[in-house]
């Protein structure tokens, strides 16, 4: 598997000095990735975009760590992981993802050290997260951010707060805790990462309940496909007649296996790797699990050519395919994929609804 | 106090009852105050229902229009009433024009002078013209759909003096007076045509003219949903105009009779029903989402559409006649939207498309036995009458149709050449409220607000 453009790419990367080159680099391998959505697979190009984005983000931590240093706020106190969440966690970013970020740190036994950390730790991440932002990804809406207090903790305080996500399971402390679910250690120690995820996967299995929650947190976004297999598409607006590809495919589905993942004590965040797990597992038949990935990785593709914009030099997408892509030649498989979608969909959630009773 | 007003009443109640029974009234004068107090109770069912347009077209318009959209409902109304009296009500009913005009139109009782009471126990003419102006008001509240948010106050007054002076009552005189398609057997029995058709024909005259409000399409060619300020309101509007319907059909049976008002009454009921129910499931079907202006709309388009039919068909037919506006209704609007016509209160597809179509479904529907019993009329297709009845139903519609556009689209074309249809962009972005009227109709609101609502 030799790959030399691949090898120079990242080579470029880790050799980086600055954001401005950093940036240039994103700029040059993004076009070129665009490019290569019309001859390669699509999971490839998925697969090499994310490894883009992981390197890229890597060696801005790197860049971070070291201008801390510099600055002379020494080095790390303690171990730390820098987690991804949202597309990131699940290594399903797309040319114009945001950022959604979290930092997790060792545990310390002495108050002199903690109190380094809690200098250190959320001023490094300020750092990372601004560094990100001059490289284009903008900051999570939502504040699932790393230069968030509430998501730059120690070890300690992680299983503090999923322990109060469980024992109060609000809509939004449901929302956190599949938000954690997705979680993938990028750079730092990440044993530290495997550790955060045994708070939520032992709970979970502790409390089979909170799965109801979780589906009812996350069944708002239905596939949009209607009865009669028709497209339902933007009906007003400037985007009339586009499908919000994001919403109304990639999301449902997305939810659907992280459930059935949780659900089955499986720890793989990225959705194809889900639906093999499920698979290996039993909980998903052979034939399901084809007609669900090949449905997933259709639908990756047209995220990766759903149309995005630069606002204030941040690439933001809109997650929708526009009238004009949406091509006859187009259309057939992707009301299949949805058709696909829409039925695990309704499986998950009468799987459900059948084991926890209705309401 | 107490003790006077108790020796009052006692005077009153020895003497009262002696003047009442001092003449007992003969059956047929019986017979005549109860039609006649049904007929009243009708007419002010329908007038009621300007409540409903004024709820219905305010809930769907933005709360910059709201005082505007609201009054001119009583200001036109006040006018077509005077209008009526005045022309209308003679060319519709009035009974002096020779053989041969009044195929085409009435003339008479013009400054119309009813009898104080009843002439030889028939229906006071007085009752029946309070009945008459009520439903052109109807047809004329109609008409505003199209001109919703962006037409001057003055082309109102303009139109309100043809459309209820001469185009309204040409329709009603043909098809309601005498007229030759009356002649013909057209069957309309409460006016899907007459008034609904009539109306939306206007609107779709107005709406051409004025062509769309800003911001309604983009540049290219999307449809924007300008959504209205309280569908509270709107949904009020049709419970209103529901109840009062059955004033504006079971009334048009003009007498008690032998009770075959009930079933009027019965039919529309049921009409309505079936174009709510129908409306809300094809839009949850087609869109993904249960829309509730769709099914607002489907109720009224089924209460359109069994206008015509209500005293033709059988219940069953009822049901079908609605359950077809309710998904025609949808369509309707839809397309209208696809051919970039604004129509801000979908008066075209309620009042427009529906009322075609309730007009054909008697050529589909109609029993032997009930267009034996109104007198008009024979039965539709699918009750064994052959395509006779049918043609009669399609020649009205068309002709109808083009009458009142032709002769609506004159009178708004002259207005918008001289003196201009449609207020200035500015009026229309500061709202017609403050633009035509000099105030708000919801003051702390819109001030607040600035002048981007």
């Amino acid at each position: 598997m030799h790959n030399p453009i691949r090898e120079k790419r990242l080579l470029d990367i880790t050799e980086a000095e600055d954001l401005e080159q950093l940036r240039s680099i994103r700029e040059r391998e993004q076009s070129r990735l665009a490019t290569e959505l019309s001859t390669s697979p699509a999971y490839a190009v998925m697969e090499s975009l994310n490894e883009l984005h992981d390197t890229l983000i890597t060696q801005a931590i790197r860049l971070a760590e070291n201008d801390l240093a510099r600055l002379g706020h020494g080095a790390p106190p303690v171990p730390y992981t820098y987690m991804l969440y949202g597309s990131g966690g699940r290594y399903e970013q797309t040319l114009y993802s945001d950022q959604d970020s979290g930092l997790v740190y060792a545990d310390v036994s002495n108050e002199v050290e903690e109190e380094r950390c809690r200098i250190y730790f959320p001023l490094f991440a300020a750092t990372v997260v601004q560094y990100l932002i001059a490289l284009g990804y903008p900051p999570c809406e939502g504040s699932v951010i790393a230069s968030n207090p509430e998501w730059c903790l120690s070890l300690r305080g992680w299983k503090k707060k999923i322990d109060s996500w469980f024992a109060e399971p609000s809509w939004e402390n449901v929302r956190y805790l599949l938000i954690a679910a997705d979680g993938r250690a990028l750079s730092g120690d990440k044993v530290l990462a495997d550790k955060f995820k045994d708070q939520i996967y032992n709970d979970m299995l502790d409390r089979p309940v909170i799965a109801r929650r979780l589906m009812e947190n996350t069944i708002r976004h239905k596939v949009l496909v209607g009865v009669f297999g028709q497209l339902l598409t933007e009906r007003y607006g400037e985007e009339a007649g586009s499908l919000d590809i994001k919403y109304g495919a990639y999301i449902p589905m997305v939810n659907a296996f992280r459930l059935l993942a949780m659900q089955a004590g499986i720890r793989d965040t990225s959705t194809l790797s889900r639906i093999e797990a499920l698979k290996q597992a039993n909980v998903l038949s052979e034939d399901e699990a084809m007609e669900a990935s090949d449905a997933f990785v259709f639908f990756l593709k047209l995220r990766l050519l759903a149309t995005g914009t630069h606002e204030d030099g941040q690439l933001i997408g809109t997650g929708k395919i526009s009238s004009k892509q949406l091509t006859k030649e187009m259309k057939i498989p992707l009301k299949q994929a949805l058709k696909a979608g829409a039925k695990i969909q309704r499986r998950v959630q009468r799987e459900l609804q059948h084991r926890f009773g209705g309401r | 106090m107490i003790k006077k007003s108790l020796v009052a009443l006692g005077a009153l109640l020895v003497l009262f009852p002696t003047i009442a029974f001092a003449e007992d009234p003969s059956a047929n004068q019986l017979n005549m105050g109860i039609n006649a107090l049904w007929v009243m109770l009708a007419a002010i069912l329908v007038l009621l229902m300007q409540g409903g347009f004024i709820l219905l077209e305010a809930g769907s318009t933005r709360m910059k229009n709201a005082g505007h959209v609201a009054g001119k409902t009583i200001f036109t109304l006040g006018l077509a009433s005077i209008v009526y009296w005045a022309v209308g009500y003679g060319f519709a009913f009035g009974g002096d024009a020779s053989d041969s005009l009044n195929k085409f139109i009435g003339l008479g009782n013009f400054f119309f002078n009813p009898e104080i009471a009843s002439v030889d126990n028939a229906l006071p003419s007085s009752v029946f013209f309070v009945f008459q102006l009520a439903f052109a008001a109807v047809s004329l509240s109609i008409a505003w759909g199209g001109f919703a948010e962006r037409a001057k106050l003055s082309a109102y007054l303009i139109f309100t003096l043809f459309f209820v002076s001469v185009i309204y009552p040409v329709i009603a005189h043909w098809i309601w007076g005498g007229g030759w398609l009356a002649k013909d057997g057209a069957q309309d029995f409460a006016g899907s045509t007459v008034v609904h058709l009539t109306g939306a024909i206007g609107a779709l005259a107005a709406t051409i003219l004025l062509k769309p409000r800003i911001g309604k399409f983009n540049k290219d060619g999307s449809a924007n949903e300008i959504l209205g300020h309280n569908q509270v309101f709107t949904a009020l509007a049709v419970l209103i105009l529901w109840v009062g319907w059955f004033g504006f059909n079971a009334g048009s049976t003009i007498a008690i009779g032998d009770g075959f008002f009930g079933f009027v009454a019965f039919n529309t009921q049921l009409g309505a029903a079936a174009g709510a129910v129908a409306a809300l499931l094809i839009s949850w079907l087609v869109n993904g989402k249960a829309d509730i202006t769709t099914m607002l709309n489907g109720a009224l388009a089924g209460l359109v559409a069994i206008t015509a039919s209500c005293a033709f068909v059988d219940p069953w037919a009822a049901v079908v006649i609605g359950l077809v506006a309710g998904v025609l209704v949808f369509f309707s609007a839809k397309f209208f939207e696809k051919i970039k016509v604004d129509d801000p209160i979908f008066a075209l597809s309620v009042h427009g498309a529906a009322g075609v179509w309730g007009t054909l479904a008697n050529g589909l529907f109609a029993t032997e036995e009930l267009s034996q019993k109104v007198g008009i009329g024979k039965a539709g297709l699918f009750e064994g009458g052959g395509w006779g009845q049918l043609w009669v139903q399609f020649e009205s519609v068309v002709v109808c149709g083009a009458f009142a556009f032709v002769a609506s689209f004159i009178v708004l074309w002259v207005v918008k050449k001289a003196i201009g249809f449609r207020v200035t962009e500015e009026q229309e972005i500061i709202g017609l409220d403050l633009s035509e009227h000099g105030n708000y109709g919801y003051p702390e609101q819109m001030k607040k607000a600035g002048t981007s609502v």
